[in-house]
């Protein structure tokens, strides 16, 4: 295919695109492969593997979410810790037995209402800040998802406070078949492994974080090939000229504030389900930051990228750990990783590029 | 004027949490009077960290996420010379000479690596504003790791004892203040006052002026802009870890602490006006004041605990930029 037909967000003069997007799959590839060969052979128990696919779906919602917000429309959010929070807290506060409001619902029905409160919240952060000029959006958001922070922390009638909240459900409990199929397997011998209730309750979790990664990823990809993301890419490049084509910018750039809420507030809920008991440390500002590597790392604008910014991040966090590196090398290669993406590579490891074509449209003429 | 609130409220809320307001009338006056001072003092270190956040942003225009850990840098540095020196010899403002030689240290040492970070990394970048804002979240992760695994994730403090309020003030108006705090906010008005000589009567300054108003006209017009971008950093990273050894001093030291006040300074620099230093002196004396008079609120019965006083500033924040962009003191910077 020759060069002129590629996008042209890319930019265009980077020809070693092709070799470094083979290399990211080989390594992926490779690492995969490492993985499984890994609890194949007894050195990484399936749990703690199912448990690192998981996180990295969750790390991938983080930074989906984030995508659509700072990749399709360019806002610089800085509260998405409050989203990854509120997804955690608005279920578990329905659900569990320790919550001070009420444990009557099932925690699927408490999703639902994480999604009103979401785009409640995501109105309430949005309304004020989205008219405001980028860098004051970044500053103004940060200082609104504090206010979360501490309202959660200090409103201990409500949320528990700082204690935290024990007792939370399986999330499918109450779901029929679901909700007692990890305890129904019973205990299976494979090989190295027993395994057990433990094990078929993470798997069961990481295919409700995989069901949330696929869902938003197809929904997200559609969105952003249809008329609504050409106008958020428009946006994005040119607001004056979106203004101009008759565009009401402030309300796509809240669409795609709200939509991307949503998505990041997924994360949470996969996190307080597959954790015994949830703290306010889970509105840590570095959640936020966490999502911002992913998405620059992976290229701003591409849901691919983020995808595979959420892989990374994860490498980054469970790798230390594993390897008995503690948390302050961690933050280290955290903000070195940034500055050098900034420094040599500011368009991510995998830049929008096809995939924002239209399958039909590609190879040959464009037909309209 | 303060009376009668004081008695209509304690009055209407039967319970109200403060014994000064239980009593009614003018037994809360030194309760509130101690706020105010306790403000003055947090306000010193608000002014001092925000003046270097102005500057760079009306310098080198961008918002510098890295600014509180430069505190933060400062603060760890004293407390690295307060080891070395020692607290013994004699006192000023019963700080021993050795803190003194921690201030200096903490200026030194923020300075030079601010403008080692700006050399490094900011000045090879190629990209706008928002870019370096991302860049400036980093490289406050590497300043603050890099702490943390020298120092450890702990509170620790500076090796001088803690003092009891001055006696002769407390016996005549009931406002507890430490030698410490007084001489947190004389050094920090001899600080800023040099830095107003500075701007308006030397060459520097008013090459500073001229770049932060227009630095290509600047250029043209000259003036060394990269020079004076240099000595901006050294001025604003100096008082900011001038601000951290005091906060240090008034608190404690955490590897956080720069951090944590990063937003607050933010809401100052906002409320005064980005990019107008004397805006970031004035804003800082407010969100150092609403800070830490938060408590009156509880006082007076409104359900609005003292752990919010951050949330407060914030909001503050959020509403000057929706309001007036250009803060009190801003210029048409939008």
């Amino acid at each position: 295919m020759p060069e002129d037909t590629r996008s042209a967000f890319e930019g265009g003069e980077d020809t070693s695109q092709e070799r470094i997007e083979s290399a990211t799959n080989v390594v992926l590839a490779v690492a995969a492969l490492g993985l499984l060969a890994g609890a194949l052979f007894g050195l990484i128990s399936p749990r703690y593997l199912v448990f690192l696919v998981s996180l990295a779906g969750m790390y991938a919602l983080l930074s989906l979410g984030l995508n659509v917000q700072w990749g399709y429309a360019g806002l610089i959010n800085f509260s998405v810790a409050a989203f990854f929070g509120l997804g955690a807290y608005v279920p578990v506060l329905l659900s569990a037995s320790g919550s001070p409001i009420t444990d009557a619902l099932p925690p699927i029905a408490g999703l639902f209402v994480a999604v009103v409160v979401t785009v409640l919240l995501a109105l309430a952060i949005g309304i004020p800040t989205l008219s405001l000029r980028e860098d004051y959006l970044a500053i103004a958001s940060l200082g609104l998802a504090e206010v979360v922070r501490l309202v959660v922390r200090n409103q201990e009638n409500w949320t528990g406070g700082t204690g935290g909240l024990g007792g939370i459900p399986l999330f499918f409990e109450g779901v029929p078949v679901l909700g007692t199929l990890a305890r129904d397997i019973g205990t299976v011998d494979v090989g190295f492994y027993t395994l057990g209730f433990q094990f078929w309750n993470s798997l069961l979790n990481a295919a409700l974080v995989g069901a949330f990664v696929l869902g938003s990823y197809l929904v997200l990809r559609r969105m952003h090939r249809s008329p609504w993301g050409r106008v958020l890419r428009t946006i994005r490049s040119d607001e004056d000229l979106a203004e101009a084509l008759g565009k009401n910018t402030y309300a796509f750039r809240m669409q795609a504030f709200v939509l991307g809420s949503v998505v990041a507030m997924l994360a949470g809920v996969y996190y307080a389900y597959s954790n015994y008991y949830l703290t306010p440390d889970i509105f840590d500002p570095i959640y936020t930051f966490y999502a911002w590597i992913a998405v620059i790392l992976g290229g701003s604008g591409s849901n691919r990228g983020a995808l595979f910014g959420g892989v990374v991040i994860v490498t980054i966090v469970e790798g230390t750990r594993s390897l008995g590196i503690g948390a302050s090398w961690r933050l280290f290669a955290v903000g070195l990783l940034i500055v050098l993406v900034m420094r040599f590579r500011p368009q991510g490891v995998l830049p929008p590029r096809d995939e924002l074509i239209w399958p039909s449209a590609r190879g040959g003429e464009a037909d309209e | 004027m303060l009376a009668s609130p004081v008695a209509t409220w304690s009055g209407v809320v039967a319970g109200a949490s403060a014994p000064g307001v239980a009593q009614g009338g003018l037994g809360y006056l030194p309760q509130l009077l101690n706020y105010l001072a306790n403000g003055v003092v947090f306000s010193a270190i608000i002014v001092l960290g925000g003046i270097g956040l102005s500057l760079v942003y009306s310098i080198a225009d961008f918002a510098n996420f890295a600014h509180g850990d430069t505190m933060t840098v400062g603060a760890y540095a004293g407390l690295l010379t307060l080891g070395a020196v020692g607290s013994a010899g004699p006192q000023v403002f019963a700080l021993p000479l050795g803190f003194y030689a921690a201030l200096l240290a903490g200026i030194a040492v923020a300075a030079v690596v601010a403008v080692a970070t700006h050399y490094l990394v900011y000045e090879p970048l190629d990209t706008d504003s928002i870019g370096l804002l991302i860049t400036s979240i980093g490289v406050a992760f590497v300043y603050r790791a890099l702490i943390q695994i020298q120092f450890g994730r702990g509170f620790t403090e500076y090796d001088i004892a803690t003092l009891r309020p001055i006696p002769w003030i407390e016996d005549l108006t009931g406002i507890t203040v430490t030698e410490h705090e007084v001489a947190i906010v004389l050094v920090a008005s001899v600080l800023v006052t040099a830095l107003h000589v500075v701007l308006q009567y030397t060459t520097l300054g008013r090459t500073m002026r001229a770049t932060a108003d227009n630095e290509a006209l600047a250029k043209v017009s000259g003036i060394r802009t990269e020079r004076v971008i240099t000595s901006m950093w050294v001025i604003g990273a100096g008082l900011a870890g001038a601000g951290g050894v005091f906060l240090g001093l008034y608190n404690q030291l955490s590897p956080r602490m720069g951090f944590n006040l990063l937003l607050v300074i933010f809401a100052a620099v906002i409320l005064g006006g980005i990019g107008s230093v004397y805006g970031a002196m004035l804003g800082g004396v407010v969100i150092g004041m609403v800070n830490r008079l938060t408590p009156v609120l509880t006082d007076f019965g409104i359900p609005i605990e003292p752990a919010y006083a951050n949330a407060i500033a914030f909001v503050i924040m959020v509403l000057v930029l929706l309001v007036r962009p250009t803060g009190i003191a801003g210029e048409g910077v939008s």
